[in-house]
């Protein structure tokens, strides 16, 4: 389909089409603020905003354009604006009786052109001190947007395939081509660390039932073979499934409606196995998305379990043999916003590189107050803004990483790494991003000796 | 006629202002909780994480381990929040008009430290106003309620002050008298109306903000029902 470059990212051409787009905004939001649970959050944020900027001085956008549109407050302005003039008693009657503000087609464009400069990472959150959070109201808007088919086309796309495909899922990997990577991650494991380990499939009553993004078959060899790894020497019971095999969830980037049906089929999925529980790869934004599942699957759905803290569970519990030898380079840690800003998954991988690595550096700051890398929200998928995402987006993160002095830059995130990658590039940073797994796996005692000097790096600790 | 005037702002405008600022707060407060419920009962995931969030709101309503990225503002407006609200409420002067008209009496602060804290509502009202100025951030997002309250919220206090201290002032009591029980008055009426509204929805703004996250588990679907939107392809 065409695709019109009216905002920084491209969008189907439906999504520039008509002329009653203010109407279907309003409907949109209507039926939203109907059948959702935002009403709440909107009439208290429409109360008491302070406007005190202290959200400003916490955003890495604003940080690095200085500009007053990429304030969070103002940003949440666009829509709440839009909220009291038409959804509020008072609102009515005051543009009844004095006129004022109109949801008018360059208002909808000012929205769909902002809310994806935001990468909804939350960090401005903490620091309202009427406790606003921008973050909701970035996915609301991308909501309503969404249903006036306003959608950056490299997710709307990858959503499709998932839901509409023949593929089912975001990379568009039929399943031969996915067992054929997985036997040749079979290979490399054999062939470089003398050890059999299998991606098993279709396993019925595994305990476990695995979904990491999908993407990392195509370009994250080395964290699979980690995971794969790790349900190894940990004899973990776990399977992927061939009817869905990814954790990756857009619809948490631009509508819930798409979220929904995403996370029932990764509990689908699980159920046919009669897996146990899910388990999420090394993503964040499929990680937090899981977490969705007791909203969606009812008391009895699957829990959710990613695998770093599995791993660490694991680890702490001592069924992960380790080499003598630790991880020689410098190594750092970017916390992902999707597992770390809620203060879910912070401790567990610190632990684990800790126990690993002989020189761990922490990056500043870091943890629930970290920065995103730049590409959060959905917005490393779109490669039209990679200037954008690893210019002014991304350059407290690149400051921040150029200043730990590391050569290793972990990040157990399929999205993160890709914007990590894009960013050393582009700001000419000598580091490697890998993931968590992907330093297991060269630590792990399989006690057989490796065949190739893989774990390069490696010597005693 | 002075007299009248007085009589009548500290009876039955006083009275008038005080229930305006309580019926709208409770209304608020009502508003808020009922809507929190429906949005609890219509949840998919009803684990809120009560412990932690409550943790937040108190370490917001008294949040001096947070003045964070912007110190200077923060110490201001801490400090005019303290005075704002210990003043009316503790003021000996405040206590025995309560203790007269309703026989109502509760500890006060003493007077030394009414003073202190009422020039520093004063200052800091007018700190917070040049601040919002001078820093490009918060000028762009001040409206014009962002600068008048700060300052309309002077006037109580320094008309307070100066009736406490007939030696400062250069007026007359009576009038200086009006200006504080009527400047006073119109502050409760705009309690509700505006973003003072905040003295009663700022406990709850946590768990407001964490409630919306917790989403129906049929919304999505009921939207595209609603947009018949069901059949409809990507």
């Amino acid at each position: 389909m065409a695709t019109a470059q009216k905002y920084s990212y491209n969008v189907e051409q439906k999504g520039l089409q008509g002329t009653d787009k203010p109407r279907r905004f309003l409907a949109a939001f209507s039926a939203i603020l109907r059948h959702g649970n935002y009403n709440v959050a909107l009439d208290t944020f429409s109360r008491l905003s302070a406007k005190c900027a202290r959200c400003a001085a916490a955003c890495q956008i604003y940080q690095a354009t200085g500009a007053d549109e990429d304030i969070p407050c103002h940003r949440s302005e666009l829509l709440l604006r839009v909220y009291r003039r038409y959804f509020t008693q008072s609102g009515i009657l005051r543009a009844k009786l004095f006129g004022g503000f109109t949801l008018t087609e360059q208002c909808i464009d000012e929205m769909a052109e902002h809310f994806y400069r935001c990468t909804a990472c939350r960090r401005c959150k903490a620091t309202c001190p009427v406790g606003i959070d921008h973050a909701l109201i970035t996915h609301l808007a991308r909501w309503v947007l969404a249903e006036i088919d306003i959608i950056p086309r490299a997710l709307l796309v990858s959503v499709r395939e998932q839901l509409e495909g023949s593929t089912g899922n975001t990379s568009a990997i039929p399943v031969p081509a996915l067992k054929d990577t997985c036997e040749f991650l079979e290979e490399e494991l054999q062939d470089i660390y003398n050890v059999d380990i299998k991606f098993p499939f279709d396993v019925e009553g595994a305990e476990y039932v695995f979904f990491p993004a999908v993407s990392d078959f195509l370009m994250e060899a080395d964290t699979l073979m980690g995971n794969a790894a790790v349900m190894h020497v940990t004899g973990g019971s776990w399977t992927i499934g061939t009817g869905n095999y990814d954790g990756i969830n857009y619809g948490l980037f631009y509508s819930d409606r798409m979220m929904e049906r995403i996370v029932k089929n990764v509990i689908a999925e699980t159920r046919r196995l009669e897996g146990r529980k899910i388990l999420i790869g090394e993503c964040g934004h499929a990680t937090r998305s899981a977490w969705y599942v007791p909203t969606f699957g009812g008391p009895d759905a699957p829990p959710v379990v990613n695998c770093m803290e599995y791993a660490y569970e694991q680890l702490k519990a001592g069924r992960i043999p380790l080499k003598d030898e630790k991880i020689l380079e410098r190594v750092t840690y970017h916390d992902p916003c999707n597992i770390a800003r809620s203060g879910r998954i912070v401790e567990q991988p610190r632990e684990i590189l800790k126990a690993i690595c002989a020189d761990f550096v922490e990056m500043w700051p870091n943890r629930t107050d970290n920065y995103c890398c730049g590409g959060g929200g959905g917005t490393v998928s779109i490669d039209e803004i990679r200037k954008y995402r690893t210019g002014p987006l991304g350059k407290r993160k690149a400051d921040q990483l150029r200043d730990t002095g590391a050569q290793l830059i972990v990040s157990p995130c399929a999205n993160c790494k890709k914007q990590l990658k894009e960013l050393c590039q582009d700001n000419e940073l000598d580091m490697e991003v890998v993931g968590l797994h992907d330093l297991l796996l060269r630590v792990i005692d399989f006690g057989v000796p490796a065949r190739e000097p893989a774990a390069q790096g490696v010597a005693a600790g | 006629m002075m007299d009248a005037w007085l009589r009548w702002a500290m009876g039955p405008l006083f009275w008038t202002a005080l229930i305006f600022m309580i019926l709208g707060l409770l209304r608020h407060l009502a508003l808020t909780l009922w809507e929190g419920a429906m949005a609890y009962r219509r949840a998919g995931d009803k684990d809120i994480p009560v412990g932690k969030l409550l943790g937040t709101t108190l370490r917001w309503m008294v949040p001096l381990g947070r003045l964070g990225n912007r110190w200077l503002f923060s110490i201001t407006t801490l400090l005019f929040h303290v005075g704002v609200i210990l003043v009316p409420l503790f003021l000996s002067g405040h206590i025995e008009l309560w203790r007269r008209g309703l026989g109502l009496s509760w500890p006060a602060i003493p007077n030394w430290l009414a003073t202190a804290l009422t020039w520093a509502v004063i200052v800091t009202a007018l700190a917070v106003v040049v601040q919002r100025v001078a820093a490009k951030d918060s000028r762009a997002l001040s409206r014009f309620q962002d600068y008048a309250l700060p300052l309309f919220i002077a006037v109580p206090f320094l008309s307070g002050f100066l009736v406490m201290h007939p030696a400062w002032n250069p007026f007359s009591r009576d009038p200086t008298l009006l200006v504080h029980v009527m400047s006073a008055n119109v502050l409760m009426f705009m309690v509700p109306l505006t973003k003072l509204s905040h003295m009663i929805l700022l406990p709850f703004t946590q768990f407001v903000s964490e409630l919306a996250w917790h989403f129906p588990p049929d919304a999505g679907s009921r939207v595209a029902v609603t947009l018949g939107k069901e059949e409809e392809a990507i």
